[in-house]
């Protein structure tokens, strides 16, 4: 019985030495394709981090966001603070991004964690909206310019041998893994069952000993922690932390994401990162006069179709229509 | 700047505020759906105004032209999507979230069309009267022809509403349908059919406003993102389910984010919407005009 469990629901431990595995075959696959490629890569873990605040938070606690690009540039504003004014290694900044983030997450948690519905959309949307605007308006934050972000080059020796985009992609790759290790051991804790409960039936929650408004308020700060390190790490993919890097298409591409790979599952934001950052790529190559407008708005329209799609034919993702599809068939 | 000129300011983007609540709220009121998609409708049909103006060289005909197409809009959207998405949707575990993306995934829908079709770069869009402050007496006050007429056609058009809703039949079958759907069919009404009319109704008030502030703020896609934004603010204000509630609340938006804006200066004025939106949020979520139960759900 034990056996059988523990082959369903694998160990912590075992699922670092998976983390660990599968970071040695990342580092084994950068070696072997185009610079280019290993761009997209750490932008797909930059990606990947950000879909997995919002499978946190919307998935498993059940409360929308529309506005997790608001929560990225807080982390990506505040670790770019601490490199610049004082003087902190990179490496702290992304521990300072996520500490951020989570703080900010939390007070807005305790007044939206009492939010639901299209009024919680709502409040998300206007602070996505909002905090671009007001990044450019505090004169320290470097307005419209923004502040850079470099992550320079590798350390030492390696400085030569490694490229800046692989040595990007390492990191970015890295904060993904352990991004992934810590939000699956989360859901699958008594945190994570508490979120469901609390999603599936917030009043059944409170009768069995659950606080829903801590719960949601732990929610939104856990993924807000997240989404610190989420814009960190795509910071670091563009090298500059400025407003108009945060705007309201990438809270909605994030979310689209999440929604494509299934947000009822951290094992969909792979798919969802990849969908989002694949499908732009295919029409890279239509860059003639004629197919350039097609080229710049034909993948949002493709995504966003898919959105809607898959809102209608599998609300709670692939995975569940394919469970559906299987399970007709033995019937 | 004193105070008068401030509060006057504010009148006329107060103005159009309330035609976007205006129309988040029909929809809402019919459906319980926040049309997200709104900013995108809006666009949309002040893009058709402009190419009517750019094709017939005419204001009048481009703002009926936009109206039209907002109305055309509104009707499609409803039939074709919205129907299918709210019935399929609202069974799964998703059921909270999933007509809010639905609607975001049309904004994108809608967003990427329109760069398709007229390009991303921002265009003017001419207005009939002069922008420049009327002089009372000597003095230039901030509030223009432009202005007057704004809010002369939002008063109209709100009188219009108001006459449909509170004196006809056709008024009285939404406003039933509207809070108690179940009761409506059985007497005999097409509530699908009404739904559709609101969307519709909604998309008109959305083209109307896209023409009113795009002299303002110039057509793009993502333009009028903000706008929703703004209105959707006033939308709670009023309580969401009030109309009267909600033109009201764009009219107090306007006018406080005026003066807010006078006093404080620019960058204030988004944080102080924002704020405000939440504090009605937790405080009044049944809104300051709306007496009903609170809706949090």
């Amino acid at each position: 019985m034990l056996a059988v469990r523990s082959s369903h629901k694998p160990s912590a431990t075992k699922r670092i030495i998976l983390a660990i595995a599968v970071g040695a075959l990342l580092f084994v696959a950068s070696n072997l394709i185009d610079e280019y490629r290993i761009f997209q890569g750490a932008q797909v873990a930059a990606y990947l981090v950000g879909i997995i605040s919002i499978v946190l938070l919307t998935g498993y606690s059940g409360q929308i966001t529309l506005g997790q690009g608001a929560f990225m540039a807080v982390g990506a504003y505040s670790a770019s603070l601490v490199v610049q004014e004082f003087g902190l290694p990179i490496w702290a900044s992304f521990f300072v991004a996520v500490i951020a983030a989570a703080l900010f997450g939390a007070i807005i948690g305790i007044s939206a964690g009492r939010l639901s519905g299209p009024y919680l959309a709502g409040a998300t949307l206007a602070f996505a909206v909002g905090i671009p605007a007001l990044a450019n308006a505090i004169p320290i934050l470097g307005g419209e310019q923004g502040l850079s972000f470099d992550i320079g080059y590798a350390p030492g020796k390696y400085a030569d041998t490694v490229s800046p985009y692989k040595w990007l992609f390492w990191i970015c790759a890295l904060c993904a893994i352990i991004a992934i290790v810590i939000a699956v051991n989360l859901t699958s804790s008594g945190i994570g069952r508490q979120w469901r409960a609390v999603r599936a039936h917030e009043t059944a929650a409170a009768l069995s000993g659950i606080n829903p408004a801590r719960s949601k308020v732990l929610a939104f700060t856990v993924s807000s922690g997240f989404a610190g390190l989420a814009g960190v790490s795509f910071s670091a993919t563009v090298g500059l932390v400025a407003p108009s890097s945060f705007t309201l298409a990438l809270s909605f591409l994030l979310l689209t994401g999440s929604i494509l790979g299934g947000i009822s599952h951290i094992s969909g934001a792979l798919g969802g990162a990849l969908i989002i950052v694949i499908i732009p790529t295919i029409f890279e190559s239509w860059t003639e006069e004629a197919s350039l407008g097609v080229a710049t708005y034909l993948p949002g329209i493709i995504v966003s179709a898919l959105l809607l799609l898959s809102i209608a034919l599998a609300p709670e993702g692939p995975s569940e229509l394919l469970h559906k599809i299987r399970h007709r068939h033995r019937h | 700047m004193n105070l008068i000129n401030t509060l006057i300011a504010g009148v006329s983007i107060g103005a159009i505020y309330s035609l976007i609540a205006f129309a988040l709220i029909l929809v809402w009121r019919s459906t319980r759906v926040v049309n997200f998609a709104q900013a995108g409708q809006a666009a949309f049909s002040t893009y058709v105004g402009l190419s009517v103006e750019k094709a017939v060289g005419n204001y009048w005909l481009a703002l009926i032209a936009a109206i039209i197409a907002g109305v055309l809009v509104g009707a499609f959207v409803e039939v074709v999507i919205v129907r299918f998405i709210v019935k399929r949707a609202t069974s799964a575990a998703t059921a909270t979230v999933a007509p809010v993306i639905a609607m975001l995934g049309l904004l994108g829908i809608f967003q990427g069309l329109m760069g398709l079709i007229w390009g991303g770069d921002y265009q003017p869009y001419p207005t009939a009267f002069s922008r420049d402050g009327i002089s009372i007496a000597g003095n230039q006050i901030p509030f223009s022809r432009f202005d007057l007429f704004v809010l002369l056609t939002v008063v109209v058009a709100m009188s219009f509403a108001a006459v449909i809703f509170q004196r006809t039949s056709l008024g009285l079958s939404m406003r039933a349908a509207a809070f108690a759907p179940e009761v409506t069919r059985l007497a005999g009404i097409r509530v699908s059919r009404i739904r559709t009319l609101g969307w519709a109704f909604a998309g008109g008030a959305g083209g109307l406003a896209g023409v009113l502030v795009a002299p303002t703020t110039f057509i793009a896609p993502n333009s009028f993102d903000l706008l929703l934004v703004f209105g959707f603010t006033a939308a709670v204000i009023g309580g969401l389910d009030s109309l009267i509630g909600g033109v009201l609340g764009g009219l107090a938006l306007g006018i406080g984010l005026s003066v807010v804006t006078g006093y404080l200066g620019g960058s204030y004025t988004f944080m102080t919407a924002f704020v405000l939106l939440i504090i009605i949020l937790l405080v009044r979520p049944q809104g300051i005009l709306g007496a009903r139960g609170a809706r949090r759900a």
